[in-house]
């Protein structure tokens, strides 16, 4: 199928595209890497009657400030995999990367791009909220910022509101002596995830100070399992039973099947995902220990 | 209609497009350029992968009027009609293909990996060569033959660089 017609806008600075944002409301998207809406668009799932095209922004800094990473809404995913401050800050984020898409999409598609299109079970979204990051939202009438648990409000739904574009994400950087992992099953290699677990363990003298984790697949919107980062603190990495723990998380979850998978299957799949997971970030940690 | 200015296996073409036409289309209506495939027009098979300023890139995915002033590059210039450039003779010794209709994309998105890992002087493991085509869907064939035939493509190339280089 082809998209239906729409008028064509390129945007020569943030504020040009603001304002053409603001000029057609609701009937208006941005378009950066079309990784995402270019398909919705070719389905017609998406329909939207202006296109305002950003590549033209900049909007990719990927920046340190005060404990956090500044990341622009233009950043394509392939530079996470050689950048120097994803690497030492956001590790769990660096092992979530390489299950985007495939190259030619991961060369093209970028952040604001795929926290907007707000796929379920899509990667970034996952680490937006694994690493509690905050979304800044940009129109003419000034910026806000949304925690990223709250920007996520359903499958393909998220709080940007007509006018507003997503132009930065703060990812606070975990404290400390610190390790992550990414799990991810899907069909082929670059598919749409069965489901996801990610985990950031903070650590010091052999005890976890504070972990956060993600799964994706388990609702409409990556959550966090409150239960099991309570259940992390306190404990000495050497006596993490990182079976027992996933076996506690397909008793936190309940799923739903579709096309693919059974919600039984989709269930153990999670609850194993994250068993592997912090058995790595444990494995990781320890073997970081001077 | 919006007028646009691409530059297309280097020749100069001026497109009159609706802003909702895909480059897929545009390369191969207006420019004549059939070997850009279109499988599924929603970025899952890869066929209609060609370079645009030299990096590969979905024409599905893309709108003919956001590539103004820019340099594509198609199957067509690889090895022109008797895909005379190294990897499509590969293709052809180690039975990579079929009925071909994958093939634009795989050699298009193949072409810079290949190119990095020879100006790199390494052979990529069989893992690194399925990840760098996993974007790319044949239904015939499997991938065993194309893994031989770029594995077989950097070999001699690297050979080839040894021998110049003594």
């Amino acid at each position: 199928m082809r998209p239906k017609e729409f008028v064509y806008h390129r945007a020569r600075d943030l504020d040009h595209a603001l304002a053409l944002l603001a000029e057609h409301g609701e009937e208006a998207r941005p378009i950066s890497g079309g990784q995402s809406l270019v398909p919705m668009m070719n389905l017609r799932l998406a329909r939207p009657d202006h296109l305002v095209d950003v590549n033209d922004l900049g909007l990719d800094e990927i920046r340190e400030e005060a404990g956090a990473l500044h990341v622009g809404a233009m950043v394509r995913h392939e530079r996470y995999l050689t950048d120097p401050l994803i690497r030492r800050h956001l590790p769990a984020l660096l092992e979530a990367v390489h299950w985007i898409g495939h190259p030619t999409i991961r060369r093209n598609g970028t952040l604001g791009g795929s926290l907007c299109h707000a796929d379920p079970t899509a990667e970034l979204p996952a680490m937006a909220v694994l690493h509690g990051a905050r979304i800044v939202l940009a129109s003419t009438a000034g910026r806000r910022e949304v925690a990223a648990c709250d920007f996520f409000k359903g499958a393909y739904m998220t709080d940007v509101q007509p006018g507003e574009m997503l132009v930065s994400v703060i990812f606070p950087c975990p404290q400390g002596a610190h390790s992550g992992a990414f799990e991810e099953l899907g069909e082929r290699l670059g598919d749409f995830a069965m489901g996801s677990f990610g985990v950031v363990l903070e650590h010091e003298g052999g005890v976890i100070r504070r972990a956060a984790t993600v799964c994706g697949g388990a609702k409409m919107t990556p959550i966090r399992l409150p239960e099991i980062e309570a259940a992390l603190q306190g404990q000495t990495l050497a006596g993490l039973d990182a079976a027992a723990l996933g076996d506690r998380v397909t008793g936190l979850i309940a799923p739903a099947g579709d096309f693919q998978v059974s919600a039984e299957y989709r269930r153990a799949l999670i609850g194993e995902l994250a068993g592997r997971a912090l058995q790595r970030a444990r494995d990781i940690a320890l073997n970081a220990q001077p | 209609m919006t007028r646009i200015t691409l530059t297309v296996n280097g020749r100069k073409h001026v497109v009159e497009a609706e802003p909702r036409r895909l480059l897929a289309d545009v390369l191969r209506e207006d420019c004549g350029l059939t070997g850009v495939h279109i499988g599924c027009a929603h970025g899952a098979c890869g066929c209609c992968t060609v370079h645009v300023d030299g990096s590969p890139r979905l024409s599905c995915l893309t709108f003919a009027v956001q590539m103004d002033g820019r340099a594509i590059r198609t199957v067509e210039d690889l090895g022109g009609t008797e895909a005379t450039h190294p990897l499509q003779q590969a293709f052809r010794r180690n039975h990579a293909l079929q009925c071909g209709y994958c093939t634009p994309g795989f050699l298009m998105a193949l072409l810079p990996f290949v190119e990095a890992q020879v100006s790199a002087g390494q052979m990529p493991d069989d893992d690194e060569i399925r990840e760098a085509m996993s974007g790319n869907i044949c239904r015939c064939t499997g991938y065993q033959g194309i893994v031989e035939a770029v594995r077989e493509t950097i070999g001699d190339a690297l050979a080839a660089k040894t021998e110049a280089a003594q």
